[in-house]
């Protein structure tokens, strides 16, 4: 094969080029989450100088057990924000299913049976905004802002505003029995939810067409990939999780509000900002979703743990925000 | 300066950007009430000289007088329109002259003045239009609206580079119809095409750069014919280039057994056999119709595609990849890239799907490296961002997705749109390769020398998007395509 086509040398001399360790890849492919760790860490670091019990095993428990419904709802709407869509409507969603959870087990259905009613209600939600969005071809804000709206009030109709004190004496076993020996269920299925789902982003083709998606929609449906399944797909999975995550609180708190998931939706995608994701799609992982909503929480806790007047929680934390996109800006123009 | 009687009067304009000098003594002169043909190959300097005589690029060298009896002599009508599509279209016409914020408007006098513009160009569409929202007017009207505009900012010469790229026949006639009479109230137009029969009927000049020089200078067209223009502008009117060993190879050297296509539409009816390297060339009507049905993004054409003589399923995207369509466009930022995913996941795309394979192996990046390296591909990592990569290499990559598994079909759209000529080359060479091996090409170019070196037979449309003829091996020359399709390269 030395010929040359049309004066031009046809081979050059193939060099495959080299690819790094599997060690430094996942340092270069994680350094947005290593570096929000560290944050974390920093953060609690510092504030344990004013109050040293930040760091005792008791707080620390608190603040995995207050980070655990915002880390599984901001898993869902990562996956929405990955393929450049958003959903408004998850706040309202882990309202209206906590509800509906409530309603079911006070009218004496065991809580397995009141469960999968209101998963059931979060996937129909999802399936609604899916469907909205893909099928019919309208703007995923709007849409989702539709149910946001809908589905706020519908958590009020179902009991006409009154709360649901939960009764069942089995259903703390959710969120704080132990599944596997050791280890308290709210950690075990945040992490295997995180641990799942970033495994299928990474190795699972299905994963990777989440982000070319939000990368670059028409190419990929030019390149065969399923667009609409999986756009539908991610409505779906962001209204189960957000459901879920309403069944661990509610089993935590044992009393159903109707206005319980209020603040979920802006923290959510606060999470996945901080956690490395761009709304314009196609960027940002499960871990860095996840370690967002515990940077969160962390704040939180350190605010209160300092004695700062509670009100200022949501400066704190939207200075963090802005902190978080600064660097990501500056550190992706250099690179 | 002498007074002199050109409206736009440029002599040796020199621009250089870093090391590439893209014009190297240009001149050009337009006298008033002409309409002045700019005519030259891609990247012989038409868009440069442009944008240095309407002000937004400064030159390196050389003078450049302007007529100047007001504010804005000049105006560039732009391809991608210019306007505000939730505005009025009075509104569109006044706002731009206004440069004072707080002062105010008197919208009925300004009003009045947008309709006087408009007027010049279409009493209709000052009549029913003035008051509407610019999104509700037709996308060919709209450019009329842009030509108003810049007349009611007083211009004296109007630029229009490739007015006609997204209009009908009749639409463009209305055009050239308007800017004659502008032409007869000493309102100059120069005129960007490709398009060989519009200019003739339109533009009374011509002005032909190549690389970087005027290389005819504002001679009456009357006085070129067809073959001297394609001459001067440097693309050989000469007939095929070598060979090579692109010409259809015997069934002996090639391993896989190809598949024959067939292609039926607008009475047309070709048989492709493996190895094939079919060239489309026209305006982007045509080829893009054909192009759309053979990937699967219009599942309603008229077209009708057969392999091995079964009728092919390309009712979506997916569809045709699992069948064995690749696809590359020129359109990389729009159509191509994965901008975000790092470069393995760039290249393996195509073939998960066509494999419906559902898990992200590791050797694929051993694959995705060796069909980089066989591209001569320079990246650090299959780890990187396709963004490091030059234009260029990037248009690469998107031919080193059909590698692993070559496509039964490769269509092709201006794959090297925006490249340098060494990398044209090596696109060249692989695409050879890929019919060599069994591969149907189906390759829409507006470069004729490409279609010319490369392809075995070419389908040309003509401006209005249908099929005007099918030229075979021997016969594809500058002049036969210019004639069939009615474009100048």
């Amino acid at each position: 094969m030395t010929d040359t086509i049309a004066g031009a040398p046809v081979q050059a001399p193939p060099v495959r080029p080299r690819r790094a360790g599997a060690g430094t890849r996942l340092l270069r492919v994680y350094r947005t989450e290593i570096a929000i760790a560290a944050a974390i860490v920093l953060i609690e670091l510092v504030v344990s100088l004013w109050s040293p019990q930040a760091l005792s095993f008791g707080n620390l428990a608190n603040v995995a057990q207050a980070s655990a419904p915002l880390i599984l709802v901001s898993l869902g709407v990562f996956l929405v924000i990955a393929t450049s869509g958003i959903d408004l409507s998850v706040g309202s969603t882990f309202s209206l299913t906590g509800m509906v959870a409530g309603l079911g087990l006070s009218a004496g259905l065991s809580w397995p049976v009141a469960c999968l009613a209101s998963l059931g209600v979060g996937i129909g939600v999802g399936a609604i905004n899916g469907a909205l969005v893909t099928f019919v071809g309208l703007a995923p804000f709007v849409v989702t802002l539709v149910t946001f709206a809908v589905g706020a009030s519908l958590a009020f109709v179902v009991t006409d505003g009154h709360s649901i004190a939960i009764l069942d004496p089995d259903f703390w076993r959710l969120n704080g029995g132990t599944l596997v020996p050791g280890v308290v269920n709210y950690v075990l299925f945040c992490i295997a939810g995180v641990a799942l789902l970033e495994f299928a982003l990474r190795k699972l083709v299905l994963g990777r067409w989440v982000y070319a998606i939000g990368s670059n929609a028409k190419a990929a449906r030019l390149l065969g990939i399923p667009v609409d399944a999986v756009r539908f797909g991610v409505y779906v999975a962001s209204g189960l999780f957000a459901s879920f995550s309403s069944l661990m609180s509610l089993s935590y708190i044992s009393n159903s509000e109707a206005t319980s998931g209020a603040n979920l939706m802006l923290q959510a995608i606060a999470a996945c900002v901080i956690g490395g994701a761009s709304l314009f799609g196609g960027t940002g992982s499960a871990i860095g979703a996840m370690l967002g909503a515990v940077m969160i929480t962390v704040i939180q806790n350190g605010v209160n743990l300092i004695g700062i007047n509670s009100f200022w929680q949501g400066s704190v934390t939207g200075l963090v925000i802005l902190v978080a996109v600064l660097i990501d800006r500056f550190t992706k123009a250099r690179a | 300066m002498t007074t002199s009687a050109f409206l736009l009067e440029a002599t040796g304009i020199r621009k250089s950007f870093g090391a590439t000098s893209v014009l190297r003594g240009v001149d050009l002169r337009i006298a008033p009430g002409e309409i002045h043909a700019l005519l030259g190959g891609n990247g012989a300097g038409k868009s440069t000289l442009i944008r240095i005589a309407s002000g937004s690029l400064r030159r390196d060298a050389g003078s450049l007088s302007i007529l100047d009896d007001g504010p804005h002599p000049i105006a560039v009508v732009f391809q991608e329109l210019a306007l505000l599509p939730h505005l009025s279209v009075a509104e569109n016409i006044y706002l731009p002259r206004l440069r004072q914020g707080f002062v105010p408007v008197r919208a009925a006098d300004r009003r009045k003045e947008a309709r006087a513009a408009l007027a010049q160009i279409d009493e209709r569409l000052a009549r029913e239009a003035l008051d509407r929202p610019v999104a509700e007017i037709d996308l060919h009207e709209r450019q009329l609206i842009e030509i108003a505009r810049a007349l009611g900012s007083g211009a004296r010469l109007l630029f229009l580079d490739e007015p006609t790229a997204n209009l009908t026949f009749a639409e463009s006639e209305r055009l050239f119809a308007i800017l004659r009479r502008l032409a007869g109230q000493g309102i100059s137009t120069l005129l960007v095409s490709h398009r060989m029969k519009e200019i003739r009927a339109v533009a009374d000049v011509c002005t032909i750069l190549r690389d970087g020089r005027t290389v005819v200078d504002r001679q009456p067209l009357a006085t070129l014919d067809d073959a001297s223009i394609v001459e001067a502008m440097g693309q050989k009117a000469a007939s095929r280039a070598a060979p090579g060993p692109s010409t259809p190879c015997s069934a002996g050297s090639r391993p896989g057994a190809g598949t024959t296509v067939g292609i039926e539409g607008q009475g047309l009816s070709l048989t492709l056999e493996p190895g094939t390297i079919l060239g489309l060339a026209g305006a982007p009507a045509g080829p893009g119709q054909l192009i759309d049905a053979l990937v699967g993004a219009a599942p309603d054409s008229d077209w009708n595609v057969t392999m091995n003589g079964a009728a092919a399923d390309l009712r979506s995207p997916a569809r045709a990849v699992r069948q064995g369509i690749g696809y590359v466009s020129g359109d990389r930022a729009e159509k191509g890239l994965l901008t975000t995913l790092p470069i393995l996941d760039n290249v393996v795309a195509a073939t998960r799907v066509a494999t419906r394979r559902w898990l992200a192996r590791r050797p694929e990046a051993t694959v995705a490296g060796d069909a980089l390296a066989r591209l001569a591909i320079k990246a650090n990592s299959v780890d990187d961002s396709p963004l490091t990569l030059s234009g260029g290499t990037q248009q690469k990559l998107l031919l080193a997705r059909w590698l692993e598994i070559p496509p039964r079909v490769l269509v092709l759209e201006e794959p090297t749109r925006g490249v340098d000529i060494g990398t044209k080359r090596e696109i060249y060479a692989l695409i050879r390769e890929m019919a060599v091996l069994g591969t149907v090409v189906v390759w829409w170019s507006t470069e004729f020398p490409e279609l010319i070196e490369i392809c075995d037979r070419v389908i040309a449309f003509d401006l209005r998007g249908e099929v005007s003829g099918v030229i075979a091996g021997a016969q594809v020359n500058e002049v036969a395509l210019a004639r069939a399709t009615g474009m100048a390269a």
